[in-house]
């Protein structure tokens, strides 16, 4: 009875989705009757908490915040993954530097807090861009190397192999097979740097930037103003979330086809 | 600092790190800690000690830390904050799982709705509504770094319960009606390889969250002594406390998790 099947399952999408939006609703009501009882610097409204988020990515005083935000993660994200890869490909083409890089530098970078970064690189370069875009590069470059190593640990040594018989010019194998096989493993590693580039930029702004959401973020905790405090922190999760669906989703849909293929 | 190891950290595969390594490879490893730790000291030579202290200065500082029994207990409060906020994230991450598991009309609300929003909200944001909602306390940071763990919880603890063996289950329930004894007796031992990555990876997260939210919204804790050592400019203890970090996580890593998870994988990969 394929008929009946169907619209069970239907069914149970109906109410799964039933009750996925329906947690979003009574939590939104929840926080608004909440927010009633309550003063505007502890617990602002949904409704001008909504209003502010809107005016961030409208109004010119707020989005210059945004934007300056955005174009350094970007930055930091594409550079985290140049020199992660470059790291995940040193001990390839130097096998004694294996140790080097995953048992020192690895471990170290990945056990290094983020706030101890940004501390150390304010008192080395002074508040500057580039010190906001370093901090976010030493935060995020052990996620990449993570991954693109595990990428290329991944890679069939038979297939290098058929590569080599074919042809003895290392760089046509490197840019034949080896990338294209790492592709997908680049991708995630965009994926996660890019996750955790926006939770992180705000670490980054938090000491001395002149501008961006983290400094917004500061801003307005100084003035106790908790509507802006909330929109942020909500803007932040929106932007993650329309730059994965518009640009990594995209990416890792063309690579692993063609990785099928 | 970090020379005594050489096999790698996070790498799952334990088997790998048995194998016997070149030397060489080992001694360039060594070496490069050297030379590292000696261009430390040659560029501290050449800058003023509150930019960048030698190596010497830090590592006194850091034993003079571990005496002053007041500085010490900074981080005994750290311990506590991050082993109660990885009880609590632990706790309320699996219910959430197991109700996507078993009430599959809770699925798409949890993995759909809560887990990547939680996961896409940034440490720094819930520690300011903390500090607005509970002041400067232990609740906050508690509070702060429960929040950012659990997302964690949840994808680990969805791979694990996704992973069971439905035929194991089958099994199970053709020896016992009762759910509760399949539970602990079937379920509870093949979801033990899950359960505990889920505390290792929360363990090293949230020490890192733990820095950051005692920072902003501490009133004890290493990060509390962080911004102090930030403020004073008190630039050996700021590395100090970096250093203590860097080598608790490494050594726990390294001498707890790595040990007890090889020995589970071996205990269950015969199973």
């Amino acid at each position: 009875m394929p008929d009946a099947n169907t619209s069970s399952r239907l069914r149970g999408h109906l109410a799964s989705h039933g009750i996925a939006e329906g947690l979003i609703i009574v939590v939104l009501l929840g926080w608004h009757l909440l927010s009633l009882g309550m003063p505007d610097f502890v617990l602002p409204g949904p409704l001008p908490v909504a209003i502010r988020i809107l005016e961030l990515f409208t109004d010119a005083t707020y989005f210059v915040h945004v934007a300056s935000s955005a174009v350094r993660v970007v930055l930091a994200v594409l550079m985290a993954v140049a020199l992660g890869s470059l790291l995940a490909f040193l001990p390839r083409w130097l096998p004694i530097t294996e140790i080097i890089v995953h048992g020192r530098i690895k471990p170290l970078l990945n056990a290094f807090p983020s706030v101890g970064w940004a501390i150390l690189a304010i008192i080395w370069f002074g508040p500057s861009n580039g010190t906001i875009v370093f901090i976010m590069i030493m935060i995020l470059t052990p996620f990449c190397l993570v991954n693109v190593s595990e990428g290329l640990k991944e890679i069939d040594a038979e297939t290098i192999e058929m590569a080599r018989s074919f042809t003895r010019r290392r760089m046509v194998v490197l840019f034949k097979i080896i990338l294209p096989l790492l592709m997908p493993y680049f991708v995630s590693a965009l994926r996660i740097a890019y996750g955790v580039g926006w939770k992180i930029a705000l670490v980054a702004e938090l000491f001395g930037a002149q501008g961006g959401l983290g400094f917004l973020l500061q801003e307005a905790q100084g003035l106790a103003d908790a509507t802006t405090v909330f929109a942020t922190c909500f803007a932040i999760v929106a932007i993650f979330w329309i730059g994965e669906k518009l640009i990594i989703d995209p990416l890792a849909r063309r690579f692993t086809r063609q990785r099928i293929a | 600092m970090l020379s005594a190891n050489s096999s790698r950290s996070l790498s799952i595969n334990t088997l790998k790190s048995a194998q016997p390594v070149k030397r060489n490879q080992r001694l360039a490893g060594h070496g490069f800690v050297l030379i590292c730790l000696g261009a430390w000291a040659v560029f501290s030579a050449t800058v003023d000690s509150y930019v960048m202290p030698g190596p010497w200065l830090v590592a006194e500082r850091l034993i003079a830390l571990l005496r002053d029994s007041h500085e010490a207990s900074h981080m005994l409060y750290s311990f506590m904050h991050v082993t109660v906020a990885v009880a609590i994230s632990f706790v309320i991450g699996s219910a959430l799982a197991m109700l996507a598991q078993y009430a599959g009309l809770f699925r798409l609300a949890v993995h759909g709705r809560i887990s990547p929003f939680l996961n896409s909200f940034s440490g720094v944001g819930w520690t300011f509504l903390a500090i607005i909602w509970f002041g400067i306390s232990d609740m906050t940071v508690i509070f702060v770094i429960s929040m950012v763990l659990i997302p964690f919880a949840i994808i680990n603890m969805r791979e694990g319960l996704e992973n069971l063996d439905s035929e194991r289950i089958e099994m199970a329930e053709s020896f016992t009606r009762s759910r509760w004894r399949r539970f602990c007796l079937i379920v509870l031992p093949s979801l033990t390889p899950f359960i505990f990555a889920t505390i290792r990876i929360s363990f090293g997260v949230a020490w890192k969250v733990a820095l950051t939210a005692e920072l902003f919204g501490g009133d004890a804790g290493l990060g509390y002594l962080l911004n102090l050592a930030r403020q004073d400019f008190d630039m050996p203890l700021v590395i100090g406390v970096i250093v203590i970090i860097v080598t608790f996580v490494f050594l726990t890593e390294r001498l707890i998790f790595q040990p007890l998870q090889s020995r589970l994988s071996r205990h269950h990969a015969h199973a």
